[in-house]
């Protein structure tokens, strides 16, 4: 192992008083060599979320068959099924448009692409100080996120690894595997369903969702520039917000058992989703005291929502962002209801008008940053409906679903964040965890509302965070 | 008219080669014919009295003298050393380290500058190495540890491995072994890796036990030797494990020396376990000769392949630019000892002849290179680099196909040092082309500079692919690009 020395070198350290430590880097190669010269092409709405990071973190008890060494040979075994995570992001072609355009305008118009060089993903090993149940008990949200690893891209994208894994051992061997990643490779589904793979190699077996990498699925070739989809040209034009407001966010989770959620739902009109429930709910109460029409923008995920319905195994990000309207003075069951008709009613025309919109910006001669990429979520409120991202189907030991499994998605600073998952429970159990201002964070923890539903909260905010 | 002349000899050859290495019973047949003819024209009779005439000192001698002779012969001869079988060890899938990976490691670490990299870059595309070679666990990690503890981790996971597998081929047990050689030169820890076997499998409290360090990496053929040798003062049937491996671990260079980057890339990690006894029940081969060149007494050998400090205090090996000429010069050393052993006795008359007439007629005369493949079936050529391959194919005249066998195992399993040799043998015979009575030959060149051979001869070849090669031999041979673009 290395020594101290070049543990804080290589940039790992967590902060002092930290219970975590993590103390080596290194990187998973696959099993299988890659074909020379394999490329993957990502799409535009892949390249539009350059922005963002994918962030799935999943807790497992301890059992015999779990040990760092075996973890990392089954992770070594999977990544042969995705040769587009052991890959490196290029500059793509230049396009048809851009023609003798300076050096300074044409490496934003080309667009990323993956090549499938065979480079690996890499692992941090991590060891915490508390055993799993202790840490489920205190943990905050902000605590969580040591036990996820992630650099930013720096000056050279060719030797800077899009994925990272940390490999955290608790006292009772029990583990924390933490995958993060840019949210031009993946989206929360596809990351989800990468710990299937690994699973699956664990035991042994294959994964019932094998990987979809073919990207010219969602391609487009509009034969006329499309009008701009409204929300998108707004996020698009909209300032890119002060550094400092990412820091200030900070995030907890709620669990709402399924009893919890059962009476939510007969409270409200019949036929409503726990999404829309939950969604509403959080709504009402971050929004505050407010009345009128208010719009929240939603992210869905439309693998199946399309006339050809994409493989859940897709590769790459299939998120839509449409805004839904309602009336916050009518009160939780209308506002849920709104929700629901506006979730059912997306016309899949809606988005591939977006598609088509991003990828004609990608490609015309635009001066300055105009082609550069924008914030995806956010800076308004929003939700994404997420519960169903299967997480707790990977199971590592034959028969035993993780012990829990949370997600996150950065670089959504602004008004935040609320991602509805499953719960471990199953059924209509959910977990919501939202990434807000550090004081509507605390506020939020504290909502009676949200309290009397039944939430309990599994990571709150930081303590003594008031202001 | 020369190129008629030339065409004829050639077809002449094979008959002269039929002549002069049955030469013997071309003689004796005659003579026996002769005398045969001889007594039977002078009848029983007449020889029967000239028998009866012979004193009876004389005839005691007669029969007792050859008999003496042969006896003394029998007893004094040295004992044939036999090679029960072999294993290799097997490399983790996980080990794997792909070209992007290795040469991200080294542009991500601090320590290497722009040009190194470049470098290394370079060497890597040319090297002939493939994207399944292996590192161990301890060079995955940015930066590669090279602590005591993660070196003795790789030498204990590589040894022990590769005795499991040859125990189990071989049936057995470890109590049964008498000797054991080891032979690891860049990494000698205390107590040694002899040791570190015996506490391992429980061998006896008599075991003659023998680490060789620093022997460089021809060092395999070094501790076969010194493995026959001691069989020789044995017990008859003794049985001697020879285990050849190089530790990778400790020896990363961490500087900026173009000379010394060489072993980055080219180093991976191999061993290999062999089980020698004198006792040719069961066995696989025969060890026909070890013969050993050491050319360190001149300054460029010896300096040749060194390790030493950069002006920054790294420790690395240094590779002197004439590797490849002092390499040619030992080969040459070699073969004119090995020649006289092996060759058949028409190739050893034609070498002779035109050895006389360099020295007596016209020293311009071309030197008459013997023709190896009459001595040998297969060669197992040291996979220290391409250029070490293709310069031994080249002054051997070897075709393609002699010298896939070190191609491969370098494409496949890199430089594994004092073992590459063991892997080249195996994937001869994964391929199946190994058969009763074929003669191999091995050579292997390490620091020193040292030139080692030894000539083996095929008792039983394997009976299945089983060993490293098990789940890649179907994909070999492989074209190998000069430059591999990746």
């Amino acid at each position: 192992m290395p020594s101290a020395a070049m543990t804080v070198a290589a940039g790992l350290a967590t902060g002092p008083g930290s219970r975590v430590t993590r103390f080596a880097k290194s990187t998973a190669a696959s099993v299988t060599p890659v074909r020379p010269g394999k490329t993957h092409a990502l799409s535009p709405l892949d390249n539009a979320m350059e922005r963002h990071t994918v962030h799935v973190l999943l807790y497992l008890r301890a059992a015999p068959g779990l040990d760092r060494e075996q973890l990392k040979e089954s992770l070594s075994e999977a990544l042969s099924l995705y040769p587009a995570m052991t890959g490196r992001l290029t500059r793509g072609e230049g396009s048809e448009g851009a023609g003798a355009a300076s050096a300074d305008a044409a490496p934003a118009h080309r667009g990323w692409v993956v090549k499938c060089n065979d480079a690996g993903v890499r692992i941090v090993d991590a060891r915490a100080a508390v055993t799993l149940d202790e840490w489920l008990a205190t943990a905050t949200g902000d605590e969580e996120m040591e036990l996820l690893y992630y650099e930013p891209m720096g000056p050279e994208p060719y030797i800077w690894s899009p994925f990272y894994v940390q490999l955290t051992e608790f006292a009772d061997k029990s583990y924390a595997l933490g995958l993060s990643c840019t949210h031009i490779h993946n989206d929360p589904t596809a990351a989800a369903l990468f710990f299937h793979a690994w699973a699956a190699a664990h035991r042994r077996t294959t994964s019932p969702y094998p990987p979809f990498l073919h990207a010219p699925a969602l391609a487009v070739s509009p034969t006329s520039p499309p009008p701009p989809p409204p929300l998108l040209a707004e996020k698009a034009s909209a300032p890119s917000p002060a550094s400092t407001d990412a820091a200030a966010m900070s995030s907890a989770t709620f669990h709402f058992p399924a009893s919890a959620v059962r009476a939510l739902l007969s409270s409200l009109e019949p036929g409503t989703t726990p999404f829309a429930a939950l969604a509403a709910l959080f709504w009402l109460r971050i929004t505050g005291a407010a009345d009128g029409e208010r719009e929240l923008t939603l992210a869905l995920d439309f693998r199946k929502r399309m006339y050809a319905p994409l493989p859940l195994g897709y590769y790459g990000s299939s998120v839509h962002f449409t805004r839904a309207r309602a009336d916050l003075a009518s009160g939780l069951p209308a506002v849920a209801a709104a929700l629901d008709r506006h979730v059912a009613g997306v016309p899949e025309e809606e988005l591939w008008r977006a598609l088509e919109w991003l990828h004609v910006r990608r490609q015309q001669p635009q001066e300055g940053d105009a082609a550069a990429p924008f914030q995806m979520y956010g800076p308004e409120l929003t939700c994404a409906a997420l519960d169903h991202v299967l997480t707790y189907g990977a199971e590592f030991v034959a028969g035993v679903p993780p012990a829990r499994v949370s997600c996150r998605v950065g670089g959504a600073a602004g008004e935040g964040l609320v991602l509805v998952l499953p719960a471990a429970e199953g059924g209509e159990a959910r977990d919501v965890v939202v990434t807000l201002p550090a004081e509507a964070t605390a506020r939020i923890c504290r909502d009676a509302e949200v309290l009397r539903h039944g939430a309990k909260v599994v990571f709150g905010a930081k303590a003594g965070k008031e202001e | 008219m020369s190129m008629g002349s030339s065409a004829q000899l050639r077809r002449l050859k094979p008959l002269y080669q039929l002549v002069v290495n049955n030469i013997l019973a071309i003689v004796a047949v005659p003579l026996a014919a002769a005398v045969l003819l001889r007594a039977a024209s002078l009848g029983p009779e007449e020889i029967l009295a000239r028998a009866l005439a012979l004193r009876p000192a004389h005839m005691f001698l007669c029969a007792f003298l050859p008999a003496a002779a042969t006896v003394l012969y029998l007893m004094l001869r040295p004992r044939a050393v036999y090679l029960v079988d072999y294993a290799c060890f097997r490399t983790n899938p996980n080990c794997r380290v792909p070209f992007a990976t290795f040469l991200e490691h080294s542009r991500v670490w601090p320590g290497f500058d722009e040009r190194s990299v470049r470098f290394m870059t370079r060497l890597l595309e040319r090297s002939g190495l493939g994207e399944e070679t292996c590192l161990p666990y301890a060079q995955h990690y940015i930066p590669p540890s090279r602590d005591l503890e993660s070196s003795r981790a790789e030498a204990e996971l590589v040894i022990f491995s590769a005795i499991d597998d040859l125990l189990a081929k071989t049936g057995v047990s470890p109590q049964d072994i008498d000797i054991l050689v080891v032979n690891c030169s860049l990494f000698a820890p205390t107590p040694s890796f002899t040791d570190m076997i015996m506490h391992r499998y429980g061998l006896r409290k008599d075991v003659r036990n023998v680490h060789l360090a620093g022997m460089g990496c021809s060092a395999g053929l070094i501790s076969v030797e010194l493995a026959r040798n001691l069989l020789q003062v044995a017990p008859r049937g003794a049985r001697a494990l020879v285990v050849s491996t190089e530790t990778i671990t400790p020896n990363y260079y961490m500087g900026k020396e173009r000379a010394m980057l060489l072993p980055n890339c080219l180093f991976r990690m191999g061993g290999a376990a062999a089980l020698l006894s004198t006792d040719g029940a069961g066995a696989r081969f025969r060890l026909a000769h070890v013969v050993r060149t050491l050319r360190g007494a001149s300054d460029s050998a010896y300096h040749c392949v060194y390790q030493e400090e950069d002006d920054r205090g790294n420790v690395g090996i240094n590779l002197s630019k004439d590797l490849m000429n002092i390499a040619g010069d030992a080969l040459k050393a070699n073969i004119t000892a090995m020649g006289p052993l092996v060759l058949p006795a028409s190739e050893q008359l034609l070498f002779a002849l035109s050895f006389i007439a360099r020295k007596v007629l016209n020293n311009r005369i071309k030197p008459y290179i013997p023709d190896f493949r009459t001595a040998f079936e297969h060669f197992c050529i040291h996979a220290g680099g391409r250029a070490v391959i293709d310069e031994l194919q080249r002054s051997l005249t070897l075709s393609d196909e002699q010298v896939e066998a070190s191609r491969m195992t370098l494409h496949r399993f890199g430089n594994t040092s004092s073992s590459s040799l063991w892997y080249e043998l195996a994937y001869i015979e994964a391929k199946g082309r190994m058969r009763r009575g074929d003669r191999v030959w091995m050579i292997g060149f390490g620091s020193g500079f040292k030139c080692n051979s030894a000539a083996w001869e095929c008792i039983r070849p394997a009976a299945n692919a089983d060993g490293p090669w098990a789940n890649c031999i179907h994909r070999y041979p492989v074209h190998i690009p000069d430059v591999l673009k990746h």
